[in-house]
């Protein structure tokens, strides 16, 4: 599904130009459960922005499901990211102003569904997040957790073929964090990819093969041989 | 997709509400203020254009060139328009419509009508006042007619049928005769320079009371319109005026060295461009001046909303990044938050109607006329107060929709964002816009009360106070009153008089002897006085005497002048004018006194040449010197000698300084007009600044924690936040200075006599901008800094 290769970028400052990525090379095939890792400033979040379709590389190619990304402006970019990704973050990012229900339904709206279609997945989908008794609630409402299975529930209500998830436990507790990566496991087993950046020793367990960054280059790889184990 | 963008925009503006108030009433004062000076331009805009033929319709005015003189003048010679109709095919009809004062009694009431008008038949026909009763051909045909308005009926009649039912009247030419009512119109539209109560018929004077009226060439009184076919070209016409004149009064011309051309006036330009005056006229300048102040107040308005949009763009970045994740395009962002910007806009629309709805009783009063009896009235003007609104909250929307919509997703998500260096740089320039456009205002409004005050108390150079001023008509039973006036209890000084300062005055064509033994021509300002007139005044002399009994002359040869007259005859002492000859209106004799200029009219003027001659026949007016004790009781003690003198005429006084000051009523309307819009503007601006000094504290909130926590004192704080606003309150004051300084220098030229402008006056409109913006900027700074700085920094 993806094909990375040489991937370079550099940010840079007034004085300084920065290498966040330095010849990456990096195949994720459908239905995996990948997880980078590595320390601050390592390039994680960089490489999950590029892969997430947010970023554009300097260098190097990017394919995703066959098609070259990599060189692609801002609003084609949106064209593609639209209903094939989906996003997890650490702070959630959740709209405000909307409601659960409203925040899910979201997507569905840039992608032209029609109403009826839109109220029946959006419902679909909280119920199976478990949150669907707070539909009319506000972000500022709920719990922690309850805010990252609404985001969950907002990046998978349009069956993307990827979901990317950066530090999705980050700002949980620890109960909440299992249920989260539960969650996100299950999703990974009914067939979605999902490439994961986190700083948890924990949360690497669950994935397939972890990835570790060091300096914006990878430097190890290794396949977890106990998939999805419960901690 | 367009509901969910609602949703947001009612959801955000609830949640922000105070942030949404400044914005919501900034744009609504704004447009209210916009609203009310496009009501008025419109009104002053839209005088006499009711009128179905007004495209067709001209003034004549007429030019009178002597040797030394060009005078303009509002009206041609009587006899002008109804020779014109017989001459010229291409005239339909000629209206003369001369202004007059009547005294109107009936069994009911007795008034003195100022509002009264003397027309030719046809006068209805060529203009479109409406009538309620009567016939448009025929009411103004018969001598002694009159036609009343609706408001003029229910004075003198109730509720009766006024039609056919008679009214005394009587003036200096009418001597108290019967007119019978044969029309009734409706009250005049306010927005028609011509502007009656009641019209009685020229044929009173024609074939009346001075039958030779339509072949008179000397008098230069009725106002006078035509009609036109409407392939008709005013230019063309006017070239052929000259031959018209040289056939009618060619050798009166050369013998009197005074040679008439004549002149058309499109009648929709009469009230807004003519210089001539004669009726009441507007000014095209105030126009200007409003419109751009209209525009300044909505630039205003616009750029807080600009400014506190961007500010907050901040807190929309998350929903930014967030859509775009999603999968929103940039313009799908840029459509919603322009759609944002347009419902504010609207929403400030309605509540600029509660504000129109509530302020144009006072707008009305401030500016002196009902412009509009309710916003509702034309449904035109809501749909351009919408209209306005939806253009504002496109174009005002657009820059913050450019913005917001440019946010890239990575940065904004990871909280690494902040506001670049070029909206800081484009908010500044904003505000210093405002606030010079602000100061500005101040500035202007300082020098127009000064120039009011300084017009209101400059020495006129005669007495103004305690002078009471009683309209009588010439009759025996006039100088009966004054001389049983002479002798009443608090009557301190009595004269009879044509005109008093302020008022309307004749100006006589006059031969005067100058300098170099000519007789030389001159339209003269003139007063006709009794004995008393000039030390009643107190007018002083400084050559030659004043008017005495005890010359036997003085009364049919004699000619006291002002020191301008002595200017215009080219004599370099007011001693050399005494015994010089002069010839006015029929009268023969020498100049025996000279006063010293007094200011006979408004300051806006400067002193002209002035006669003042003895004419027991002309004066028309009785002013009454009282003292200042118990001047109710004096009052009333007078009206009684009254009803026993003049048992038939109504009572009718006013006040001479009063009436003085009346003269500048119009500069005090433009005075207060403009000093509300300075406030406003000040107002909207610094509504504005308060929304942009929170945002920006807010930002800055960490920043002020670790100075305190470092040792910074509440002081050092508000300074720190103060200072960058108020520095920016400086350099508007820079650019606001001389702007003001250029624009109010023109307008003080407007008048002959003219305070200087001061250093102070920019002075106290700077500081006040100063302390005003410090007040705004104080409010959010030291709520900012007294908070305790673990609190900011853990909320960071």
């Amino acid at each position: 599904m993806i094909q990375i290769e040489k991937l370079k970028k550099s940010f840079r400052t007034e004085e300084v130009e920065t290498l966040a990525l330095n010849n990456v090379n990096l195949k994720v095939e459908t239905g995996e459960f990948v997880a980078i890792m590595g320390p601050s400033g390592c390039g994680k979040s960089t490489l999950l922005n590029i892969i997430g379709m947010l970023d554009n590389p300097n260098e190097g190619y990017y394919h995703f499901d066959g098609q070259e990304v990599g060189g692609l402006k801002e609003n084609q970019r949106t064209k593609i990211r639209k209903g094939n990704l989906g996003f997890v973050f650490q702070s959630f990012n959740l709209i405000d102003e909307l409601t659960v229900f409203e925040n899910v339904e979201l997507p569905l709206i840039y992608l032209n569904v029609k109403k009826s279609e839109r109220e029946q997945k959006v419902r679909q989908v909280l119920e199976r997040m478990k949150i669907a008794h707070r539909e009319k609630h506000f972000p500022q409402q709920l719990s922690g957790g309850q805010q990252q299975r609404v985001a969950i529930a907002r990046a998978v209500v349009t069956n993307p073929k990827l979901i990317l998830a950066d530090e999705p436990t980050g700002n949980l507790d620890s109960k909440n964090g299992i249920e989260v990566m539960n969650l996100l496991t299950e999703l990974n087993q009914e067939g979605t990819t999902i490439v994961m950046v986190t700083h948890s020793d924990r949360d690497s367990h669950y994935a397939h093969r972890v990835i570790n960054l060091f300096d914006g280059q990878i430097v190890t790889e290794s396949q977890n041989r106990a998939i999805g184990v419960q901690l | 997709m367009f509901k969910n963008y609602v949703k947001i925009a009612f959801r955000n503006l609830w949640r922000h509400r105070g942030f949404s108030l400044i914005n919501i009433c900034g744009l609504a004062i704004g447009l209210t203020c916009g609203f009310l000076i496009l009501l008025y331009v419109g009104f002053e805009l839209s005088y006499d254009r009711f009128h179905s033929k007004s495209n067709s319709i001209y003034r004549v005015v007429a030019d009178i060139k002597t040797p030394t003189d060009l005078m303009e003048m509002s009206r041609p010679s009587c006899a002008v328009p109804p020779h014109l109709l017989k001459e010229f095919p291409e005239i339909i009809s000629a209206v003369r419509v001369m202004n007059i004062t009547l005294d109107v009694r009936n069994d009911r009431v007795k008034l003195k009508e100022k509002n009264a008008i003397a027309a030719d038949s046809s006068f209805f026909n060529m203009f479109d006042f409406k009538l309620v009763q009567g016939d448009r051909s025929s009411i103004l045909k018969e001598p002694f007619s009159i036609v009343v308005s609706q408001t003029t009926a229910k004075k003198y009649f109730g509720n009766e049928n006024p039609i056919g039912k008679t009214l005394k009247i009587k003036n200096e030419d009418i001597d108290d005769r019967s007119f019978t009512v044969t029309g009734l119109m409706q009250d005049m539209p306010k927005n028609s320079h011509i502007h009656a109560d009641m019209i009685i018929s020229m044929t009173t004077y024609t074939q009346g009371v001075l039958t030779d009226l339509d072949d008179y060439w000397g008098t230069y009184d009725p106002s006078a319109y035509i009609l036109v076919h409407s392939n008709t070209d005013p230019k063309y016409l006017e070239s052929k005026f000259p031959e018209f004149l040289e056939k009618n009064i060619g050798e009166s011309m050369r013998e009197d060295k005074a040679y008439v051309s004549l002149f058309l006036e499109p009648l929709k330009e009469v009230y807004l461009h003519s210089p001539r005056g004669g009726t009441i006229s507007g000014d095209m300048n105030s126009i200007y001046v409003f419109s751009i102040i209209a525009i300044f107040i909505l630039l205003i308005a616009c750029i807080n909303f600009i400014n506190l949009t961007t500010a907050r763009s901040v807190e929309r970045a998350k929903e930014v990044g967030v859509r775009k994740v999603i999968g929103a395009q940039k313009q799908q962002l840029a459509l919603q938050f322009i759609g944002e910007s347009i419902i504010i806009a609207l929403l400030a629309s309605i509540v600029s109607i509660v504000f129109i709805v509530l302020l144009l009783p006072t707008f009305n009063a401030i500016s002196g006329k009902i412009i509009s009896s309710s916003i509702f009235v034309n449904p035109a003007h809501l749909g351009i107060l919408f209209f306005t609104a939806f253009a504002i909250g496109t174009l005002a929307g657009t820059y913050p929709a450019f913005v917001l919509s440019s946010f890239k997703p990575v940065h904004v998500l990871k909280g690494s964002f902040s506001t670049g260096k070029r909206g800081v740089v484009l908010r500044k320039g904003l505000v210093i816009t405002q606030f010079t456009i602000a100061i500005a205002l101040i500035i202007g409004t300082i020098i127009i009360y000064n120039q009011m005050h300084f017009m209101r108390n400059q020495e006129l150079g005669f007495n103004k106070d305690q002078i009471l001023v009683l309209e009588t008509n010439i009759s025996p039973a006039q100088k009966e009153l004054k001389y049983n006036l002479d002798n009443l209890k608090g009557v301190l000084s009595t004269s009879l008089v044509s005109s008093v300062p302020g008022a309307y005055n004749n100006t006589a064509y006059s031969l005067m002897k100058n300098k170099d033994g000519e007789e030389q021509v001159a339209n003269l300002d003139a007063f006709f006085i009794d004995y008393n007139f000039i030390s009643q005044f107190g007018l002083d002399i400084v050559a030659g005497r004043s008017f005495s009994r005890d010359f036997a002359t003085d009364s049919t040869e004699a000619m006291v002048v002002n020191e301008k007259t002595v200017e215009l005859l080219g004599y370099s002492s007011p001693q050399e004018i005494l015994g010089a000859h002069f010839s006015q209106w029929g009268k023969n004799g020498e100049v025996i006194g000279v006063v010293k200029d007094f200011h006979f009219r408004s300051l806006q003027q400067n002193i002209r040449p002035l006669t003042m001659t003895i004419a027991p026949d002309r004066t028309d007016l009785l002013a009454v010197t009282i003292s200042a004790k118990n001047i109710e009781e004096t009052l009333s003690a007078i009206q009684q000698k009254w009803e026993v003198v003049l048992p038939d005429d109504p009572f009718n006084f006013y006040f001479l300084d009063e009436a003085f000051d009346l003269q500048y009523r119009t500069q005090e309307r433009f005075g207060n007009l403009f000093l509300c819009f300075a406030v406003l503007a000040i107002l909207i601006s610094c509504l504005g600044l308060l929304g942009l000094v929170a945002y920006s504290t807010l930002q800055r909130k960490r920043e002020i924690g670790i100075r305190k926590v470092l040792g910074a004192s509440v002081t050092k704080v508000v300074t720190l936040l103060s200072k960058e606003f108020i520095t920016l309150v400086g350099i508007a004051f820079i650019i606001a200075a001389p702007l003001a300084w250029f624009i109010m220098k023109y307008w003080l030229e407007d008048f002959a006599y003219r305070i200087e402008i001061q250093w102070w006056m920019f002075a106290i409109a700077g500081i006040s901008a100063v302390l005003i913006a410090l007040v705004t900027v104080s409010f959010h700074a030291i709520k900012a800094s007294v908070v305790n700085p673990v609190k900011s920094l853990r909320t960071e």
